[in-house]
C-alpha cells in the first residue's frame, strides 16, 4: 500500500503525460490548505522566537515574517503543515510566500526613504546581487519545500493518499505596473528583469527542495505575476527540465477587487485568463482579497473561460480587525460558501486563504467530500 | 482528410479582454508608429512623451482595437523609448485597456517592449530572413512572454512578392510553428506583404492580387492562422494624394477582407468608405488593384492629377458632448474619466467664478475626487483610474498654484497670517513590508498639492515621531497591510499622546476599518484620529481637516461617527441560534384537551354602534397621561408629587369631554371578530372553514424568537401557542377589528376650525383609549365565549393589567412585527366591509383610533417580544409568505440582525 518516496517519483515521470493531481482533479475536488500567516500568530510567538540563534542581531523586527519561521522555528510551521493535512489537504502551499531576495531586503536593508532617499532600479539592483540575501531567499525556500515534501509523504502514506506540495510563490512588495512617483507615471522602483531573477531563484530552491507544483499566487499585479511565468519557464529551459520532461505543472492565482480586477494592475478576469493561458497551468483561479461571496461572480466568470482546472481558497471573508482571527467568516461558512460553488460546478480546487485555520480546511473538505467536480474540458491534443 | 473545425478566434487583452469577432475586421492603429506617423516621431525625438500619450487615446477613441507600437528610428534609442512609452501608456487606464502590438525590427526592442505588458500583445514581427534557428529562438521568446505574433512572408531568400513566394513561406512558417514548436495558431498572423502598386514597372502590376490570393489560400489551408497587413504600402507610388490614396486603401481591403484578410495597420481617421468612392474613381483604382488592364497605372495617375489638392475630410473626432456642461461638471467629468485636455481652461473658468483659487479646489475639484472614490468603492473604477484622476487634478492644482501664491504674497504684505501648503507624513508601521498602497496614496496626495513626506517601510515610531517633529508636519498618516499592524498603530497613537502631538493621525490599510479605528485606536489619542478607506478618500479627509473653514463642521461630524461606533461596538453583540435549534426549542407546552377550549360560537360577529358607555368602564387611563407627556400609572398619577396637579386638571378636562362625546354620540364604535377552527403547522397556523378541519380558509405566518436564548429559555412563537395539527386536538383562534374613530375627523376639525387644539388632542386621545377598551371588552366577550371567561372576577384594575388567561396580540407589535399579516385578518373577518376601516399602503389603519389583532386561549400564552432574527429565518419566511426576501427585509428592518446590505 504504502509507496516509497522513490515510487511516488516514479508515478510521476513514467506513463502518460496526465499528472497525477489532474487524474484527482477529473474525480474530486482537490483541497489545497489555509492561510500560514494568521495560523502562526495563534502560537503566540515573540520576537526572539523568530530570531533563533541564527537573526539574533538582526536590526529590524522580523516577527511578522513569517517564513523565517522555516528556519527557525521548524516545529511550529510543521505542525501547522500536519494539521492542514489532516484536515484533509491535498495540496500544501510552502511557506514562501515572501522568500524572494526582493521581499526579503524589506526586513534587512534600511529603508532608503527613511532618510529622503528613494527605491528604484538601482537600489534593487543591489538587493538582487546581494549574496547574503540571495542565500537566505535560498535557504527558506529548499527548507520549507523540504517540510512540506516530508510531511506531505508522512501523512500520504498513513492515509493512503497522495499528498502533493505547492511551492507558494509570492506577488512581492513591489509593483511593475505602478509608478509611486507623482511627477513621473512611467517611472518603476524596479524592473522586469530584477524582478524574473529573484522568481527564477526562488524557482530554483523549490524545485531543489522536492515540490511537486509551482503556485503563483495572490497576483495583484499582472505584470508580476508574467514576470514569475517568465522565470519558471526559463528555469525549465536552461537547467534541462523541460528536456527531460520533467516540468513542473504550475497553478496561478489572483487576488482580485470588487470589480474583479487585479488589484494593482487593474485587469479585468477574463483579459487576464488570455494573458497568462500560453503556459498551459493545471489550474487558474483566485485567492484572497475577497471573501467567497463578493469573489462568486469573478470565480464564475473564470470558470465559464478558462479550459483548465479551477481552485479557489479565498479569505474568510473581508478582513475585520475587531474579529479575533481578524476575518469574519467561521469553518461553516466557509464550507457553506464553497460547497454552493461546487454545486454550481464552478471549482476543481477549494480551499482557504487568510484566516482560515485547519478547522476550516477540515469543514470545507467535509464538505466537499462527496460533490462532483467541474467538467474539465477535454484535453487539448497537442500532436 | 480531416473535417474543417471552426476557426479560433484570436484573443488578446489590455487591461480588458478582446476577442476577435467573426466578420469584424481589427484595426490595428498606426499612429504609434514612428514609420507611420511624422508627429509622432518628432514628439518621442523631442522626448514630449505627455503628447505622445495623448496621441494614443487618440488612436483608441477614434476606434483602434489595437495599438500598433514602433520607435524603429535612427535617432531614437529603441529599447529606452518602447520601455518607457508603454510603461505610460499603463498608467493611462483608457489606453491601458486595448492590447499593445510591439512593432520593431530590432528583437531586443521587441523583447523589451513584451517586459512591460500586463496583457497579451502582439510581437510584430518575426520571420525565416535570418533562418530557421532564429525564427525557433524569437518564436520561444513570444510563447514564453504568452503573446501573438505577426510573421512577414521573408525567408532567407528575401521579400516574397509572388502568390508562390508568399504561400510556401508561410505554410513552412506555419509547420514549424504548429507541428515543432507547438504554437496555437489562432495565435499565428501572416503578413503576407502588401507591396507598392502602380510604380510604373510592370512586375509589380500583379502585387495587390497576389497578396489577396495568398489570403485567400493561407485562410483555406493554415488552419486558424490570421492575416495581417500594412494598408498603406499599396499606395505609396501616390504619396502627396489623399484622394486616391484613401479610395486605394478602400478598396484594396474591400476585396482582401472579402479573401480573408483579419487586420490591417490603417489609420482609421483615413479610410474611405468603399461605396462612397465615387464610381469612375472606384474603377480606375480597381483596374490597378487587380490589374485588369495594362494602361491602369497611367489612366489612374492622369485621374489623379485632376484630384491632387483637393482637401480630404479626415473624421472629426466625435463632438465632446460633456464640453456642453457647467464648468463643475466639466471639471467632474474631467477629474472621473481622467482627460486632462481642458483642465486647464476648465480651472481657470472656475477660478473666476469662486474668486478665489482654493475655493476651486476645495469645492468643485474636491467633489469630483468625491465622485472618484464613490465610484472605486463600488468597484465601478479601478486604482489606475484613480490615480490617472489624481494626475488630471494635479494639473488643475498646478493651474492654479500661481493664483495661490499671489494671494498669499498680498496677504503677507498686509500683514496677515498665512498658511503654507499642507505637508504629510506617510510611513508604513515597524513589522510590516507592504507599501504599493500607501505609495498611491502619497501619489494622489502630492497630486493635490499636499507636500508628502514618505518614510517607506518598517517605520518605527521613535522615527515617524522624530521626522514628524523636525518636518512640522500637519497630518501624520499610518498604513500597514497585517492583522499585527493594527497594534503597532495603537502604539503609535499612544507615543503620539505621551508626546503631546497636536497633528491628526490618519490610519489606512488592507485590514485596517473605521469602526477598529474608533474603537482600538482614537482612544488613545486625544486629537482626531481617522480611518481612510482607501486612496481615492485620502485628499477628501486631508482637505477638511486642514480646511480653516470646513474643519470645524467635519471634525463635529467626525467625532458623531466615532461615537456611535464606539457605543455600537460597547452593546453586546446578539447572537442567533440557527432557525431549526430555535425551533427544537419552541415554548415546552404539553397539549391537553382539557387546555383547549371549545367557543360557544364559530365564524364573524360584527357589532355596531357599540354603546361608549360600556367601553368606559374599560378604559385603561395610564397611556392617556402618557399622550400628555406625563409618565405614571392611572390612579397613582393623580397624587403624583410633581405631576399630580396637572394631571389632575387634564384628567378632569378628559372626563368633560368624555361626557359629551358619549352624550352627543360625537363618535361611533364598530367592530368585527371571530372564533376559528385552527391548528399549528410548522411556525404557521392553519385556519379552516368549518370544524372539519379540511379546507383551509387562511394562514397566518409567525416567526420564531432567534437571539440570545441563554440557557433552556425557549424560543417562542406565537404559532406555539396553538395545538399542533399532530396533536390532533381541535384548537381555535380568534381575531378582531374595531375602531372607535368613526366621526373623529369632523370633531378634530370642528376644535381646530375654534383654534381649539387642546380638545382636537384631547379627543384623539379619548378616542384611542375607547379603541383599546373596544378591543379589551370583546376580549372578555371572547374569552366567555370560550366558556374559561365565566368564572372570572377581575376588577376592572386587574382586566388592564391583563391578570386573565389568553392573549391578544396585534400584528405590528413586537410579537408579530409584520405589519402585512393584518392583510390576513382584514380577509378573514371582511374588516372593510363589515366596519369600514381600512388598511393602507403600509398596512396602517384608517381611521385611527382603531385595533387589530388575535385571540389565543391557551393558558401558557403570553406577551413575548420577538427580538432579532437571522438570515436563515428570513429566507424560511420569504418561502413561507411567498414575498421576495427583500420584501421582506423592508417590512422587518427593525428586527433583522444583520445589515441587509
Amino acid at each position: 500500500m504504502h509507496q516509497t518516496h522513490g515510487e511516488r517519483a516514479l508515478i510521476l515521470m513514467t506513463g502518460t503525460n496526465q499528472h497525477p493531481l489532474r487524474e484527482i482533479l477529473e474525480q474530486r475536488i482537490a483541497i489545497i490548505d489555509g492561510a500560514m500567516g494568521t495560523t502562526i500568530r495563534t502560537y503566540g510567538m515573540t520576537e526572539a522566537d523568530m530570531r533563533g540563534e541564527r537573526f539574533r542581531s538582526a536590526e529590524k523586527d522580523l516577527l511578522n515574517n513569517g517564513d523565517l519561521f522555516s528556519l527557525t522555528q521548524p516545529g511550529m510551521i510543521c505542525d501547522i503543515h500536519r494539521r492542514f493535512l489532516e484536515a484533509g489537504a491535498d495540496i500544501l502551499e510552502t511557506n514562501t510566500f515572501g522568500a524572494t531576495s526582493i521581499t526579503q531586503s524589506e526586513f534587512f536593508v534600511d529603508d532608503p526613504r527613511e532618510r529622503g532617499g528613494r527605491k528604484n532600479p538601482e537600489f534593487y539592483q543591489e538587493i538582487i546581487e546581494d549574496p547574503q540575501l540571495s542565500m537566505l531567499a535560498w535557504d527558506i525556500n529548499e527548507t520549507s519545500a523540504r517540510q512540506c515534501r516530508e510531511w506531505a509523504d508522512r501523512i500520504g502514506h498513513a492515509t493512503g493518499r497522495q499528498r502533493f506540495v505547492a511551492g507558494a510563490i509570492g506577488p512581492l512588495t513591489v509593483s511593475l505596473s505602478n509608478s509611486p512617483d507623482p511627477d513621473d507615471s512611467g517611472f518603476r522602483v524596479v524592473t522586469f528583469d530584477q524582478v524574473k531573477a529573484a522568481y527564477m531563484e526562488q524557482v530554483r530552491a523549490l524545485i531543489a527542495g522536492g515540490v511537486d507544483l509551482l503556485l503563483v499566487e495572490t497576483i495583484f499585479d499582472s505584470l508580476n505575476a508574467k514576470a514569475a511565468l517568465v522565470a519558471i519557464r526559463e528555469v525549465f529551459d536552461q537547467d534541462g527540465l523541460a528536456a527531460r520532461n520533467k516540468e513542473l505543472p504550475v497553478m496561478i492565482s489572483a487576488a482580485v477587487g470588487r470589480g474583479g480586477e487585479t488589484l494593482i494592475s487593474a485587469q479585468t478576469t477574463e483579459a487576464f485568463w488570455n494573458a497568462v493561458q500560453h503556459v498551459h497551468p493545471l489550474s487558474v483561479g483566485l485567492n484572497c482579497s475577497l471573501g467567497p461571496d463578493l469573489m462568486y461572480p469573478f470565480l464564475a466568470e473564470l470558470s465559464a473561460r478558462a479550459d483548465v482546472a479551477i481552485s479557489c481558497y479565498p479569505n474568510a471573508g473581508l478582513p475585520n480587525p475587531l474579529s479575533e482571527t481578524g476575518f469574519d467568516l467561521g469553518p461553516g461558512d466557509m464550507a457553506r460558501f464553497l460547497g454552493d460553488f461546487a454545486r454550481g460546478g464552478l471549482i476543481n480546487i477549494a480551499g482557504g486563504c487568510c484566516g482560515n485555520t485547519p478547522d476550516h480546511i477540515a469543514a470545507i473538505a467535509k464538505a466537499l467530500e462527496h460533490q462532483e467536480p467541474r467538467a474539465l474540458a477535454a484535453v487539448e491534443v497537442m500532436a | 482528410m480531416s473535417t474543417p473545425v471552426a476557426t479560433k478566434p484570436l484573443r488578446l487583452s489590455g487591461s480588458q479582454p478582446f476577442t476577435q469577432q467573426p466578420g469584424s475586421f481589427i484595426l490595428l492603429g498606426e499612429r504609434t508608429n514612428v514609420a507611420g506617423s511624422p508627429k509622432f516621431a518628432k514628439l518621442i525625438k523631442e522626448g514630449k512623451y505627455e503628447e505622445a500619450v495623448s496621441v494614443a487615446r487618440q488612436q483608441v477613441e477614434n476606434g483602434a482595437n489595437v495599438l500598433d507600437i514602433c520607435m524603429d528610428e535612427g535617432m531614437i534609442d529603441g529599447v529606452a523609448a518602447m520601455s518607457r512609452y508603454l510603461q505610460l501608456l499603463a498608467s493611462e487606464p483608457e489606453v491601458a485597456k486595448v492590447p499593445f502590438m510591439v512593432d520593431s525590427s530590432k528583437w531586443e526592442v521587441i523583447e523589451a517592449g513584451l517586459k512591460c505588458l500586463q496583457g497579451k500583445g502582439i510581437v510584430n514581427s518575426i520571420s525565416l530572413k535570418e533562418g530557421e534557428d532564429k525564427f525557433r529562438q524569437n518564436a520561444r521568446t513570444v510563447l514564453k512572454y504568452g503573446a501573438a505574433v505577426v510573421v512577414m512572408a521573408f525567408d532567407e531568400q528575401g521579400q516574397a512578392a509572388s502568390y508562390a513566394e508568399k504561400i510556401r513561406i508561410c505554410e513552412r512558417a506555419y509547420r514549424m510553428l504548429v507541428d515543432e514548436l507547438r504554437f496555437p495558431p489562432q495565435d499565428i498572423i501572416f503578413d503576407p506583404n502588401i507591396l507598392t502598386v502602380a510604380t510604373g514597372m510592370e512586375e509589380h502590376n500583379n502585387y495587390a492580387v497576389d497578396f489577396i490570393e495568398a489570403t485567400r489560400w493561407i485562410k483555406a489551408n493554415l488552419p486558424h492562422a490570421k492575416v495581417s497587413g500594412g494598408v498603406s504600402n499599396i499606395s505609396f507610388s501616390f504619396r502627396g494624394n489623399n484622394k486616391v490614396r484613401e479610395a486605394m486603401h478602400s478598396a484594396f481591403l474591400y476585396h482582401a477582407i472579402a479573401a480573408g484578410m483579419d487586420m490591417g495597420i490603417v489609420n482609421a481617421g483615413m479610410l474611405e468608405v468603399y461605396e462612397e468612392i465615387e464610381p469612375e474613381l472606384k474603377v480606375l483604382v480597381e483596374d490597378v488593384l487587380l490589374n485588369r488592364r495594362t494602361d491602369a497605372t497611367e489612366r489612374l495617375v492622369e485621374h489623379g492629377e485632376k484630384l491632387k489638392n483637393v482637401g480630404t475630410v479626415v473624421s472629426e473626432k466625435k463632438a465632446e458632448e460633456w464640453r456642453l456642461g457647467t464648468v463643475e461638471e466639466r471639471l467632474s467629468h474631467a477629474l472621473v474619466r481622467g482627460i486632462d485636455t481642458y483642465i486647464e481652461a476648465d480651472a481657470e473658468e472656475a477660478r473666476v467664478q469662486l474668486g478665489r483659487p482654493l475655493l476651486v479646489i476645495e469645492g468643485p475639484l474636491m467633489a469630483g475626487m468625491s465622485v472618484v472614490g464613490d465610484l472605486f468603492g463600488a468597484g465601478k473604477m479601478f486604482l489606475p483610474q484613480v490615480v490617472k484622476s489624481a494626475r488630471v487634478m494635479k494639473k488643475a492644482v498646478a493651474h492654479l498654484t500661481p493664483y495661490m501664491e499671489a494671494e498669499k504674497a498680498a496677504m503677507l504684505a498686509s500683514g496677515q497670517e498665512v498658511k503654507a501648503q499642507g505637508k504629510i507624513l506617510l510611513a508604513t508601521v515597524k513589522g510590516d513590508v507592504h507599501d504599493i498602497g500607501k505609495n498611491i496614496v502619497g501619489v494622489v496626495l502630492a497630486c493635490n498639492n499636499f507636500e508628502v513626506i514618505d518614510m517607506g517601510v518598517m517605520v518605527s515610531s521613535e522615527k515617524i515621531l522624530e521626522r514628524a517633529r523636525a518636518e512640522k508636519v500637519d497630518i501624520i498618516g499610518l498604513s500597514g497591510l497585517i492583522t499585527p499592524s493594527l497594534d503597532e498603530m495603537v502604539h503609535v497613537a499612544r507615543e503620539m499622546e505621551r508626546g503631546g502631538f497636536k497633528q491628526p493621525l490618519l490610519i489606512g490599510g488592507a485590514t485596517t476599518s473605521r469602526a477598529h479605528t474608533a474603537i482600538k485606536i482614537a482612544p488613545h489619542y486625544s486629537q482626531p484620529v481617522m480611518h481612510v478607506l482607501d486612496a481615492s478618500r485620502a485628499v477628501p479627509v486631508t482637505t477638511s481637516l486642514l480646511s480653516v473653514e470646513g474643519n470645524q463642521a467635519f471634525l463635529a461630524q467626525y467625532r458623531e461617527d466615532y461615537e456611535a461606533l464606539r457605543k455600537a461596538y460597547a452593546t453586546p453583540r446578539q447572537t442567533a441560534v440557527p432557525l431549526a435549534t430555535a425551533r427544537a426549542r419552541r415554548t415546552p407546552i404539553e397539549w391537553r384537551a382539557e387546555d383547549v377550549p371549545h367557543p360557544s360560537f364559530h365564524g364573524i360577529c360584527v357589532l355596531d354602534n357599540f354603546p361608549l358607555a360600556t367601553l368606559r368602564e374599560y378604559i385603561d387611563w395610564s397611556p392617556f397621561f402618557h399622550t400628555w407627556g406625563m409618565r405614571g400609572i392611572y390612579p397613582r398619577i393623580l397624587d403624583d408629587e410633581r405631576q399630580g396637579t396637572e394631571a389632575r386638571k387634564i384628567f378632569a378636562d378628559g372626563q368633560v369631554l368624555l361626557d359629551q362625546i358619549i352624550a352627543e354620540k360625537l363618535l361611533t364604535a364598530r367592530g368585527v371578530y371571530g372564533m376559528f377552527a385552527a391548528n399549528t403547522v410548522g411556525d404557521d397556523v392553519e385556519v379552516y372553514t368549518d370544524c372539519a378541519r379540511q379546507t383551509m380558509l387562511q394562514r397566518f405566518h409567525f416567526l420564531r424568537q432567534q437571539v440570545d436564548r441563554e440557557g433552556t429559555e425557549p424560543c417562542r412563537s406565537l404559532a406555539d401557542f396553538i395545538a399542533p395539527k399532530e396533536t390532533g386536538l381541535p384548537d381555535h383562534l380568534g381575531a378582531f377589528a374595531v375602531t372607535t374613530g368613526i366621526g373623529m375627523k369632523e370633531l378634530g376639525d370642528r376644535f381646530r376650525s375654534q383654534h381649539d387644539d387642546y380638545n382636537a388632542i384631547m379627543a384623539e386621545a379619548l378616542a384611542d383609549r375607547l379603541a383599546e377598551a373596544f378591543a379589551e371588552c370583546l376580549h372578555k366577550r371572547v374569552r366567555d365565549a370560550w366558556g374559561y371567561g365565566c368564572q372570572e372576577t377581575f376588577t376592572p384594575a386587574e382586566l388592564v393589567q391583563e391578570k386573565y388567561r389568553g392573549i391578544r396580540p396585534a400584528p405590528g407589535y413586537p410579537a408579530c412585527p409584520d405589519h402585512t399579516e393584518k392583510g390576513t385578518i382584514w380577509s378573514l373577518l371582511n374588516v372593510e366591509a363589515n366596519t369600514g376601516i381600512r388598511i393602507t399602503e403600509s398596512f396602517a389603519m384608517w381611521p385611527g383610533s382603531s385595533v387589530s389583532g388575535l385571540y389565543f386561549a391557551h393558558p401558557q400564552a403570553r406577551y413575548f417580544s420577538l427580538g432579532k432574527i437571522d438570515r436563515d429565518q428570513v429566507a424560511d419566511y420569504h418561502l413561507r409568505k411567498g414575498m421576495s426576501v427583500a420584501e421582506v427585509e423592508r417590512w422587518l428592518g427593525q428586527n433583522l440582525l444583520y445589515d441587509p446590505s
